[in-house]
């Protein structure tokens, strides 16, 4: 125990004398927060639309409107040249265009379904779809008004329609923030915890003081156990806070319990790092260990369900996110967050990462070798 | 100064020996833009299918049963009937068990009859804002259908066709394999050399080379030389896997694209080599290089996220972001057959950003070994 107690201290004292490294554990971590909330968003927003108005009506002048309304579209130019869309999509200036063709008011008037034209570049396909899904919306919205305003409408006596009435819980305001914000805690949460542990680890192996540590009479495990405690101390500030500055500067609601986020998150630390100690037994030097963390973690980023919808994804892919830790503990904070779950709807995401974050654990703990070589 | 171009040779090979030594990073190096690809390539897909609706039917009509049938006809839903009460909503959406519920009022039969509209009321989980807005969509698409079903129709003045240049099955490899290229290739040159050049200073060897006659400049000319060739080998891989797998289509001049690259490179390498000038150890040279180069590589370049939609504060910041200019460059002439003149403005900043970066750590770099 003794021995444990000044393994620890000697960490600790490691770790903060390295005053850049130390900068780095707490500083970057909220630099980062700050840069992902706000990059980090599938929203399709400013595409640049170019009119190629051939009418030039009020028709054709409310439809413009009707698109610059909104921040989803950038007027960047008019023009009468076909052949200027294409070209300001080579240039990278125009992702939209919309064409109106010819005596479009006039044909509208004699209700003789004018066609208009969108053409979309797209080079960024998931934004070009969601892209031309606006403007049809735009587009349909005002024929429904010319219907109305021009007595096209729907006579009285037909059967009635159906509208929607949706109401939209936990997060009434639709804002991404609330769903991206928690899950990039996680990100943080895990990056840190993971590269920690194996690179410390894989220093001591490759300038050769962990020979120095084995003719101590120092035990496997309580290496382990003293090299560990820091870094889960530190994780654990740093959880902290992000989480305030996720509260405070982003406004995320929290509906659940922080206790129940504190020990799940204590949870998903042993599996991170653990998950740091097993790369650390897989490699022999720092830069290795930093590339085999940086492999793992995007993996784990891409299939956690962080900002690709897992149920998007092909079946294949479905099933082998079932073994990212990354999935579950996402799942679990984000509910904590947003619906303000308790325990016993997170049971399916808990089980699966206690038995993970176990495993994990003990595999890299008794892989772990104390000697080199 | 004289070069001596042996020295730089020398050096140079010694860099090799020790990429290829370090076996497993050269494998993670070549493998993981391939795995990146893949996902990527196949995991991106914002649209959702097959969403579990719950249906609280307390009509238990035709009517209520055509709707039910219209939303198990569409490829979007999921609809299955549930029979709790609304108190329990809570709960189907805290399980997962369904994302967005429909209920039927009771009179709906009634409603349809009599009333001018009918306010159907669907409560969706919006945790996730985005896919909330799908589904939105998408249930009021099916109520369009629904209602034209019925004979409801709403006379449309006019039609929209809809048409897509370049990438017309919106597929979204086509996105992701230039974007891949552009990760890789900054991995390799800032992040592997800021690296190296580190690892050398904190085993003290950089010293042992200094009292050598090798000058400042050779060294990291040498150093820099093999990773520009794992640069380029890991680009060609991923170029190839594009072509293969995904049938990316290849539209420019392959000559436009490999000097662009380079110049890419350098700037790349430019940046990394500043990083090492700042750091003293293998671990604060990692933590740097993966903050100032790989994050905002992935996140600030429109890699993956759309530029435009970010504040306006974080949009200047973007144009500091060198993959920013070199992801327009090779989108561009894979995908839209662009030519030099129309990727000029990219072209010229990659020029100045490296010009700049180069000097400032060329010379930070004499100044640390003087010292």
């Amino acid at each position: 125990m003794r021995r444990v107690v000044h393994m620890v201290r000697k960490e600790f004292r490691q770790v903060f004398r390295d005053k850049p490294m130390l900068a780095i554990i707490f500083a970057v971590p909220i630099v980062q927060l700050l840069i992902l909330s706000f990059a980090i968003t599938t929203e399709v927003k400013h595409i640049k639309l170019m009119v190629v108005d051939f009418d030039r009506s009020t028709v054709s002048r409310d439809i413009v409107r009707a698109f610059v309304h909104t921040d989803r579209f950038d007027l960047v130019g008019r023009t009468t040249d076909l052949g200027e869309i294409r070209e300001g999509m080579r240039r990278w200036e125009v992702q939209m265009g919309l064409v109106i063709p010819d005596r479009f008011n006039e044909e509208l008037g004699r209700g003789l379904k004018p066609q208009l034209q969108l053409v979309s570049d797209g080079v960024d396909g998931n934004s070009a779809g969601v892209a031309v899904g606006y403007a049809q919306g735009i587009l349909a919205e005002l024929g429904m008004e010319h219907a109305m305003r021009y007595g096209t409408a729907p006579l009285t006596g037909n059967p009635a329609p159906v509208r929607m009435q949706e109401r939209m819980w936990y997060n009434p305001d639709l804002s991404s923030q609330q769903f991206m914000v928690p899950g990039i805690v996680v990100v943080l949460l895990t990056i840190l915890p993971m590269m920690l542990s194996a690179m410390s680890l894989v220093k001591e192996k490759e300038i050769g003081t962990l020979e120095q540590l084995s003719v101590t009479p120092l035990r496997k495990t309580e290496l382990l156990i003293g090299k560990l405690i820091p870094f889960l101390f530190l994780s654990y500030v740093e959880l902290a806070i992000v989480t305030a500055v996720a509260v405070v500067v982003f406004g995320v609601s929290m509906n659940g319990s922080y206790l129940l986020l504190a020990l799940l998150a204590l949870l998903y630390l042993f599996a991170t790092l653990g998950l740091g100690i097993f790369v650390s037994t897989i490699t022999q030097s720092q830069q290795q260990a930093m590339f085999v963390a940086w492999f793992f973690m995007v993996f784990m980023i891409i299939m956690s369900g962080f900002f690709i919808p897992i149920e998007n994804m092909p079946v294949v892919l479905q099933k082998l996110t079932y073994l990212n830790i990354m999935r579950y503990f996402m799942s679990i904070i984000r509910d904590v967050f947003q619906k303000g779950s308790s325990l016993f709807y997170l049971l399916r995401d808990v089980v699966p990462l206690a038995a993970f974050g176990l495993t994990i654990f003990s595999l890299s703990v008794v892989n772990f070798r104390k000697r080199v070589g | 100064m004289r070069t001596n171009r042996s020295r730089v040779v020398s050096i140079a090979h010694k860099e090799f020996f020790h990429i290829f030594r370090d076996f497993r990073t050269l494998i993670i190096v070549l493998l993981m833009p391939v795995v990146q690809l893949i996902m990527f390539g196949y995991a991106f897909n914002l649209e959702i299918q097959r969403v579990d609706m719950a249906v609280i039917d307390f009509s238990r009509s035709t009517a209520s049963r055509d709707l039910f049938e219209k939303f198990a006809g569409s490829k979007f839903f999921h609809p299955f009937y549930y029979d709790g009460s609304l108190s329990e909503l809570d709960g189907l959406f805290k399980s997962r068990v369904a994302r967005v519920a429909m209920i039927v009022p009771q009179d709906l039969e009634r409603q349809l009859l009599y009333k001018s509209q009918v306010g159907l009321q669907f409560v969706v989980d919006a945790s996730d804002a985005n896919a909330a807005t799908l589904i939105k969509n998408y249930c009021n698409q099916v109520l369009i259908a629904y209602n034209e079903s019925r004979g409801v129709e709403f006379p449309v003045p006019f039609d929209v066709r809809s048409s897509i240049l370049f990438n017309p099955d919106l597929k979204s490899s086509y996105f992701f394999v230039p974007g891949v290229i552009a990760m890789i290739l900054v991995m390799i040159s800032a992040l592997l050399t800021s690296i190296a050049i580190a690892r050398e200073k904190e085993m003290g060897t950089m010293e042992q080379i200094l009292v050598s006659p090798v000058l400042p400049y050779e060294i990291v000319l040498g150093k820099v030389l093999p990773y520009i060739a794992l640069a380029f080998a890991d680009a060609a891989i991923v170029l190839f896997i594009g072509f293969v797998v995904f049938r990316v289509p290849f539209m420019g001049s392959i000559v436009l694209l490999v000097a662009l690259t380079t110049l890419y490179i350098i700037t790349a390498l430019s940046l990394g080599l500043m990083i090492s000038t700042g750091a003293r150890t293998q671990q604060v040279a990692m933590m740097l290089a993966l903050t100032v180069t790989l994050l905002p590589t992935i996140l600030l370049s429109g890699l993956v996220f759309p530029i435009a939609s970010m504040p306006r504060l974080l949009q200047y910041l973007t144009y500091l972001v060198p993959a920013r200019y070199y992801l327009l460059i090779v989108r561009g002439i894979l995908l839209k057959g662009s030519v030099l003149g129309e990727l000029l403005m990219s072209t010229l900043s990659l020029v100045v950003m490296s010009l700049v970066l180069l000097f400032v750590s060329v010379r930070r770099f004499s100044m640390n070994l003087e010292r």
